[in-house]
C-alpha cells in the first residue's frame, strides 16, 4: 500500500473521542491523500456529515454522547451512499456481527496497523464506488415483491414508509435482481457482497436474506420473491421497472 | 454452569427427599408411640410421662435437622446468586480494562508507525508520553484494586496535608499538561491526618483523572480545600466539569459506568474503598452542569510531633 497517493482526495469523516487516536489518524489519512473531518462526539459527527456529505466514515462505537451503532443508523438513513467502518477496542464477536447488521461495511478492532485501515478504506471505497454506478436497466425505481426499490438512492419504500438499504443488502440485492429467474450461490453472492479481507460464512448470506425477505416478501414466512434453492442459493422471482 | 444446575437440581432433590422421609418416618413414630402409649394404659404416669418425652424428642429432632437442610440450601443458592453476580461484574471489569488498554496502545502504535517512516515531530513524543502514562494509570489501578480486594495492608502513619498535599497535586497535575487548572487552599491550623501516604496519592490521582476524563472541557479548573471539624479532617474536592446524572449513591459503585463513559469503573470505587481502609469515608455529589465534588473525612492524626 502506498501512503502517498493512496487516498485520491476521497473525503473522509473521523468521529473519535480519544483525541491522540483522533489527531494522529487524521493527520496520517491526510498525509495519505485523503480530506479529513474530525469530530469527537456524536453531535459534532451530525454537524459534519450535513456541511460535507463524507465518502467514507470511521467511526468509534464508544463516543461521549452517544452510541456509535445508533450514529451509524443515523448516517445511514442521512447518507446512503457513505461508507462505515467501525473502530472499537470492543473486539468480542457479538458487537462485530451487530455493527455489521447495522450496515457498517468493515469492523476493524483497536489496535490496528495504520497500513491495514488503509487498504480497508479503499476496499470499502472502491466497494461503494461500484454500488453507485447503477447500470441502466436498474436505474429509476424497479419493483421487487411489495418493495419499490431505488438502488442510486440505496432506499425501498414498503407501503408508504421509506427503508435506507445498506451496501450490503444492496449489493446483495442487485446481484439476485441482474439474475432474475436465475439461481444464485451463496459463494457468488459472498464473493461479490463481501470483500476478502472480510470473515463471513454462509450463514451470514442466509441471515441477509432473511432481512431482505422481511422487506420484500408479502408473507416472510411463505417466501415466494426470493426463493431458496436447496444446496446453491437463491433465486428471485420478479423485478418490475415502474 | 450446566454442572452447577445439575448439581444444584441433585441437592435439592435430595433435600426434598430426605425432608418427606423424615416426616413420614416422624409421623409413623408418633403413631407407634400413640399406640403403645394406650396399649399400656394411661394409669402408669411414669411411662405415660416417658413415651411424651420420647415423642418431643423425635419431633423436635426432625424439626431441627430439616430447618438445618433447609437453612443449608438456602444459603448455597444465595452463595452462588452472589459469585454470579461477581462474576458478570469480573467479566464487565475485564472487558473495560481491555478498552482502556487498548486505546492508548491504538494511539502509541499509529504515532511509532509515524515516526518509523520519518515524521519527527515533537508533538508526536508528547502524545506517547501521554499514553503511556494512561496505560501506566490503569495498570496501577488494576493492580490497587486487587490488593484492597485481597485485603493487602496500608501503612497508616501521621501525614501533614500542608505542603505535602500541594507537591502531590501538582505533580499528579504536570501529568495532564494544560488540561487542568489547579488550587489548593489548606487551613493554616489544619493537623496532620492518620493515612496511607501512597493511598491518599492514589485517592488524589484518581479524582484528578476522573474530572480530566468526565468533566468534557478542554481545560478543567479543579478546587481542593481541606479544614478540621472535630476529631477529623475534611477534604473538599471540586471540578468545574459537565457533570453526570448518576445518582451519588451509584458514583463509587466497582465496574459502575455512567451512560456512554467508558471508564473501567474502577476509579472512584478505590477512592471510596481506600477511604473505608483508613476509618474515613468518601461521600461524591454531581449533577448535569454541576461539576463533581468529593468530600474525604480523614482521621485527624493524634501524633502533634508531625504538626
Amino acid at each position: 500500500v502506498s501512503t502517498g497517493a493512496a487516498g485520491s482526495g476521497a473525503q473522509l469523516l473521523v468521529v473519535e473521542d480519544e483525541r491522540n487516536v483522533g489527531q494522529t489518524l487524521a493527520e496520517r489519512l491526510q498525509g495519505a491523500g485523503y480530506r479529513v473531518t474530525l469530530a469527537e462526539s456524536a453531535a459534532r459527527a451530525r454537524q459534519a456529515w450535513r456541511a460535507q456529505a463524507p465518502q467514507l466514515t470511521l467511526l468509534d462505537v464508544g463516543l461521549p454522547d452517544g452510541n456509535g451503532f445508533d450514529l451509524a443508523g443515523e448516517l445511514r438513513a442521512a447518507l446512503p451512499q457513505t461508507a462505515i467502518i467501525f473502530l472499537t477496542a470492543h473486539g468480542n464477536p457479538e458487537e462485530r456481527v451487530r455493527g455489521l447488521e447495522l450496515g457498517a461495511d468493515d469492523y476493524l478492532t483497536k489496535p490496528f496497523h495504520f497500513r491495514e485501515l488503509l487498504l480497508r478504506i479503499q476496499n470499502c471505497l472502491k466497494r461503494a464506488q461500484d454500488l453507485a454506478e447503477v447500470p441502466g436497466e436498474m436505474r429509476g425505481v424497479v419493483r421487487i415483491g411489495r418493495a419499490r426499490v431505488d438502488f442510486e438512492r440505496f432506499s425501498a419504500e414498503v407501503a408508504g414508509t421509506h427503508h435506507a438499504l445498506t451496501h450490503k443488502e444492496c449489493a446483495v440485492l442487485r446481484l439476485l435482481a441482474s439474475r432474475v429467474g436465475k439461481a444464485v450461490s451463496r459463494d457468488e453472492i459472498l464473493d461479490k457482497a463481501w470483500s476478502a479481507d472480510e470473515f463471513p460464512t454462509s450463514r451470514t448470506v442466509d441471515n441477509f436474506i432473511v432481512r431482505l425477505r422481511k422487506l420484500v416478501e408479502p408473507n416472510a414466512d411463505e417466501p415466494r420473491v426470493i426463493r431458496s434453492i436447496r444446496g446453491v442459493g437463491y433465486l428471485l422471482t420478479e423485478v418490475i421497472r415502474e | 454452569v450446566r454442572l452447577i444446575v445439575v448439581l444444584a437440581a441433585a441437592w435439592i432433590v435430595l433435600v426434598l427427599s430426605l425432608g418427606a422421609w423424615w416426616i413420614t418416618l416422624v409421623i409413623r413414630q408418633a403413631r407407634r408411640i400413640g399406640e403403645l402409649q394406650s396399649l399400656t394404659g394411661s394409669a402408669d404416669s411414669a411411662v405415660a410421662a416417658q413415651w411424651a418425652s420420647t415423642r418431643r424428642m423425635v419431633i423436635g429432632e426432625s424439626s431441627v435437622f430439616l430447618l438445618l437442610l433447609l437453612a443449608v440450601t438456602a444459603l448455597l443458592a444465595w452463595l452462588y446468586w452472589r459469585e454470579s453476580r461477581r462474576a458478570r461484574g469480573m467479566q464487565a471489569f475485564f472487558a473495560s480494562v481491555t478498552h482502556e488498554l487498548r486505546t492508548p496502545l491504538t494511539s502509541i502504535r499509529l504515532q511509532a508507525e509515524a515516526i518509523a517512516e520519518g515524521d519527527q515531530r515533537a508533538e508526536l513524543a508528547r502524545r506517547l508520553l501521554e499514553d503511556s502514562s494512561r496505560l501506566e494509570s490503569q495498570i496501577d489501578k488494576t493492580l490497587e484494586l486487587a490488593r484492597i480486594e485481597g485485603g493487602g495492608p496500608l501503612a497508616e502513619q501521621s501525614v501533614p496535608l500542608r505542603g505535602w498535599l500541594e507537591r502531590t497535586l501538582t505533580t499528579i497535575a504536570a501529568a495532564h499538561g494544560g488540561r487542568l487548572e489547579l488550587r489548593v487552599q489548606l487551613d493554616d491550623s489544619l493537623p496532620p491526618i492518620q493515612a496511607d501516604a501512597a493511598a491518599v496519592q492514589m485517592i488524589m490521582r484518581n479524582l484528578v483523572e476522573n474530572s480530566v476524563h468526565h468533566a468534557q472541557l478542554e481545560r478543567v479548573q479543579v478546587q481542593v480545600t481541606a479544614r478540621a471539624h472535630g476529631d477529623q479532617v475534611i477534604l473538599e474536592y471540586r471540578d468545574n466539569g459537565a457533570g453526570t446524572s448518576v445518582q451519588a449513591r451509584e458514583l463509587g459503585r466497582l465496574f459502575g459506568r455512567g451512560a456512554g463513559s467508558e471508564g473501567s469503573g474502577v476509579g472512584l470505587y478505590l477512592v471510596r474503598a481506600l477511604m473505608r481502609r483508613m476509618g474515613g469515608r468518601a461521600d461524591f455529589f454531581s449533577a448535569p452542569g454541576a461539576g463533581f465534588r468529593a468530600e474525604l473525612r480523614f482521621a485527624a492524626s493524634r501524633d502533634e510531633a508531625a504538626a
